[in-house]
């Protein structure tokens, strides 16, 4: 390792943080470690005596690794790893969470993951419009720590060009249907799936067909519609609260107005205009009379939903997050709650969503709450098989595209604009930029659970054979491996440099063992250096988040 | 008895169907397949096997943008609405088409003209889905598209290359939905060059090195603990570089066909997808979509519509005729249609607009009996006046022709089964 201490390089972001927080002496608070080992006692009281060891505690570089990736979404460099390794404080995970919930990057990170909860279930496929916008508004709201009421409230109560206010997003994307705007507002803010009542009173659900029409008579009076005397084409959530003759709905079934409250359809006559649906809030019963103007419903309605006495905004945050921090939810699928669901650790999940609620939703206090648990800190197994017990490893999560687009960069040296080149080569038409380009290959819904998300071949094709990956591991570059093995003329110390870039860690005996041999077996440095850097890149590894 | 699964087929249930996917297989490995485990979804799996023996294929031509009815199949010399497209006679006496598609008219007994096609949904995407899933698209449920649906049926999950290709991408297309990104379409945008990604940057020699030092450090990864996800990249990366290596991957490149065969396709981008389709199929792939696009005429309507057959109409017809010569016509369903129709009334611009409540649709091959019309349109185009045939009857068909039964039902990711087809009947005198 002496080797690494002796380059010339810029500080690290975790070297400069440790020095200003030795300074500061500031800890991660009070309450979120109190919470974390509370989490952790009722965890544990919860399986007695356990029937399966727990993983051990994840080791330092993993730890460094998965945090990074969690919180910004970016693989830690090499100096980040060297800098964290030789900090010795016992407050250094701590201190490593709150550096990074405090770098931009968090929000960024943040924000891309909910634009994907967003847009992957987009109906209109125009949404993607407002896709920047969203990105940029919901990574000011996590890097400014608003709460999470006041982030799912500006989705609720949105209007306005989708180019400019990105809380239109969540409308924009189901074209301002009612039914549709309801069912995911339910579905996202409250983990609860009451559109499978929308047509018929579900077996198993105790949700009636005329509660998702309550719920939607919030919405009637919102509309998408488009502005084409805009410099660039736009649509613009808008809202009626005047009575017009005509329905106007043309040919092409599209909704440019709402109307002024919300019907439930007759299921034995479609074409009959339906029952009058009074705006009812079906967790509380809570209800609005008809006739109320749409900045009252929707403002009322998010009233509701994130007061403290609907224990579902709060669940269904804490589940979500929860479930990518640790890699499983106490509800699977993570947006699938409710009273008539079975949670793995109820009395867990109860308490941590009710100091969340104390907390007034802070975002921050959360992350930094679950990840100075125990449960988040353990080594990751595959996930469990069903039968098992729950949450005793952490698990293996798939990188996100903007996740892996950010780790190819850094571990080949690439700029950004280098995919943009071969983009012709990456084979999508949409996109555009060459990460929205990356994410259409290796986007996936964040929503859909975790077991279902497999790779498929193209990606595979990509990373094994991309022009820009395979010009990304030349040896003949200037930088990227060309630099690193010019600076480490040995073969062991450039094999170790080359671990801590790609995978933030150095090489086990046996791994520095395979490699040498291969080394010595292909005989041209470079060639088995590329190699190595290729099988490295495509390795089960790189793609997942231990 | 032994059963191949299907390993993108394991579809996952979660607590409110009892069996999640690792249970289920491993229910079905405990109890064998003659017990009584078989309720809902692998006696498809036994099925689907003996499909594969058939050969069932599909090639589904979607003119995207929505084609318009009076300038292709059900033209209306007679009526102002008609406009100056003419009817020519085809090779089955008493039908006649557009002027616009003449080397179709010549192997129209092989083709069965739907011209009562109807659906409610006139916006593009929307309506696009709808025809590609039998559903409109909810936030909720993410549905297959009928390639997928049909290659999780009917192909086989050993084959080297992919089950189902698509020609450019289109908007509403869907893809693999609730079946997993397995399902998902393998997207060519180029049908005349080898499809992207796939050839290998160094010598076959070190590409097998490379894999193989991946293959050692991986399994030294998987003992310190993420065994499955090891497994399972292990897996996807065998059968991606089974593919880039395998002597089929040919099959993508149209350049090997003969310059006689090449010109009776004709030059468009649509006759390498025709072209390239047939070759496919004829490698083993059970889907391939192959769209054109550019159909959206709400102005100058009969010009470019004139031009755009023209580009569909020699491929179309030499693609039957090939398929027939080869014999492969018979258990390969040809389907050639768009989103909906367009708009009786000429507009201001001589363009037509979105009309969903009564277009024309063309099936070939796969059992369909050629030279036969179903439907029939008033004289002004405005509504169907014989046999309506709606979206889900469509589907409905396309899966009889393929032997797929429509009322197979996936799960989706909350546990709610969904059917293939939701409702709507067999064509059944397609097939008479």
């Amino acid at each position: 390792m002496s080797s690494l201490l002796q380059r010339d390089r810029r500080l690290s972001r975790v070297a400069c943080t440790l020095l200003m927080l030795v300074a500061s002496a500031a800890v991660a608070e009070d309450s979120a470690l109190k919470t974390a080992t509370e989490v952790d006692r009722l965890l544990a009281a919860r399986v007695a005596p356990p029937p399966a060891p727990s993983a051990g505690r994840v080791d330092d570089p993993t730890f460094l690794r998965r945090t990074f990736l969690d919180l910004v979404g970016e693989l830690p460099t090499a100096d980040d790893v060297l800098a964290f390794s030789l900090d010795d404080s016992p407050e250094k995970r701590n201190k490593l969470v709150e550096t990074l919930l405090a770098d931009s990057a968090f929000g960024e990170n943040w924000g891309r993951y909910w634009r994907d909860v967003i847009l992957y279930r987009r109906t209109e496929e125009r949404a993607l419009i407002s896709r920047v916008a969203l990105t940029d508004f919901l990574a000011k709201q996590f890097n400014d720590n608003a709460s999470w009421a006041e982030i799912a409230t500006s989705f609720m109560t949105a209007t306005g060009n989708i180019r400019e206010n990105g809380a239109t997003a969540l409308i924009m994307a189901q074209s301002g249907m009612p039914e549709d705007v309801t069912a995911e507002v339910s579905r996202i803010f409250l983990g609860i799936q009451i559109q499978c009542a929308q047509c018929h009173d579900h077996p198993t659900d105790r949700w009636k067909r005329e509660q998702f029409h309550q719920l939607a008579a919030f919405f009637p009076r919102i509309a998408i519609r488009p502005d084409r005397n805009a410099e660039q084409p736009t649509f613009h959530v808008v809202v009626n609260d005047q009575p017009f003759r005509f329905q106007r709905r043309n040919n092409n079934n599209n909704r440019y107005r709402g109307t002024l409250e919300h019907r439930m359809p007759d299921l034995a006559d479609p074409s009959a205009e339906g029952q009058l649906m009074q705006p009812v809030f079906f967790v509380t019963g809570s209800t609005l009379p008809s006739g109320t103007r749409d900045a009252d419903r929707r403002n009322t309605l998010a009233e509701w939903i994130t007061a403290p006495d609907n224990p579902w905004f709060a669940k269904a945050y804490v589940n979500r997050i929860w479930s990518e921090l640790v890699g499983e939810g106490f509800y699977e699928p993570i947006d699938d709650l409710g009273p008539d669901r079975e949670c793995s650790a109820p009395e867990t999940l109860d308490y941590l969503a009710q100091r969340f609620a104390d907390s007034g939703y802070d975002t921050k206090w959360l992350f930094r709450t679950i990840m100075a648990t125990d449960a988040y800190q353990l080594e990751s197994r595959s996930r469990r098989d069903y039968d098992e017990v729950p949450f005793r490893a952490n698990c293996p999560q798939r990188l996100r595209g903007d996740q892996l687009f950010d780790a190819l960069l850094s571990a080949l040296d690439l700029e950004s604009r280098t995919p943009q080149r071969s983009r012709g080569a990456m084979g999508y038409r949409r996109g555009g930029d060459p990460r929205s380009t990356f994410n259409l290959a290796f986007g996936y819904d964040p929503s859909d659970p975790r077991v279902e998300i497999g790779g498929s071949i193209q990606q595979a094709l990509v990373m094994m054979n991309a022009p820009f990956i395979n010009q990304g591991i030349s040896a003949r570059r200037p930088d990227g491996l060309g630099a690193l093995l010019q600076a480490n003329p040995q073969d062991e110390e450039a094999l170790v440099e080359l671990y801590l870039k790609v995978l933030a860690r150095g090489p086990s005996p046996t791994e520095k063992q395979t490699c040498l041999d291969y080394i010595r077996q292909v005989g041209e440095r470079h060639e088995a250096f590329e190699d190595i850097t290729w099988s490295l890149i495509n390795s089960t590894e790189f793609i997942h988040r231990n | 008895m032994t059963v191949t699964f299907h390993h993108q087929a394991e579809v996952a249930v979660n607590r409110h169907n009892v069996v999640r996917r690792r249970d289920f297989l491993r229910t079905i490995a405990c109890t064998g397949v003659a017990a009584g485990a078989t309720g809902w979804s692998d006696m498809l799996t036994l099925q689907a096997a003996e499909l594969r023996k058939q050969g069932k294929a599909c090639i589904l031509l979607w003119l995207a943008g929505a084609p318009s009815q009076f300038e292709t199949f059900d033209p209306k010399p007679g009526h102002a609405n008609g406009g100056e497209t003419k009817a020519i006679a085809t090779s089955v006496s008493g039908i006649q088409i557009a002027h616009t598609l003449p080397h179709t008219a010549n192997v129209m007994d092989k083709v069965c003209l739907i011209r009562s096609m109807n659906s409610r949904e006139g916006a593009h995407a929307r309506a696009s889905y709808l025809m590609h899933t039998g559903y409109l698209p909810t936030a909720s449920v993410k549905y297959p598209t009928l390639g997928s649906n049909v290659a999780h049926q009917v192909a086989d999950p050993d084959f080297d290359l992919p089950s189902f290709v698509r020609v450019g991408g289109i908007r509403g297309g869907a893809d693999g939905g609730l079946l997993g990104v397995g399902f998902n379409p393998f997207v060519l945008n180029d049908p005349s060059r080898p499809p992207e990604n796939t050839a290998i940057t160094t010598t076959s020699d070190r590409y097998q090195r490379r894999l193989g030092l991946l293959g050692r450090l991986d399994h030294e990864y998987a003992t310190n603990g993420p065994q499955q996800e090891v497994k399972n990249q292990g897996e996807l990366y065998e059968k991606a570089a089974k593919m880039v290596l395998s002597p089929r991957m040919d099959a993508f490149d149209i350049q090997e066909e003969s310059e006689a065969t090449r010109q009776a396709y004709g030059e468009s981008q649509f006759a390498s997808g025709c072209l390239l389709a047939r070759r496919l199929v004829e490698s083993g792939v059970t889907f391939v979509e192959v769209n054109s696009t550019g159909w959206d005429t709400h102005a100058d309507n009969a010009e470019r519509t004139t031009e755009l057959c023209a580009s569909i109409d020699q491929p179309y017809a030499a693609l039957l005729r090939d398929l027939e010569e080869r014999g492969m016509l018979q258990n390969t369903m040809v389907v050639l249609m768009g989103e909906f129709g367009r708009t009786p009334k000429i507009n201001a611009r001589n363009g037509r607009d979105h009309y969903p409540r009564a277009f024309s649709a063309a099936l070939a091959g796969g059992g369909v009996r050629g030279g036969q019309v179903i439907g029939q349109t008033s004289p002004d185009g405005a509504s169907i006046t014989d046999r309506p045939v709606g979206v889900t009857d469509m589907l409905r068909t396309i899966c009889h022709g393929l032997g797929v039964n429509a009322d197979h039902e996936n799960m989706s990711s909350i546990g709610r089964p969904i059917k293939i087809v939701d409702g709507g009947d067999v064509v059944t005198e397609a097939f008479a």
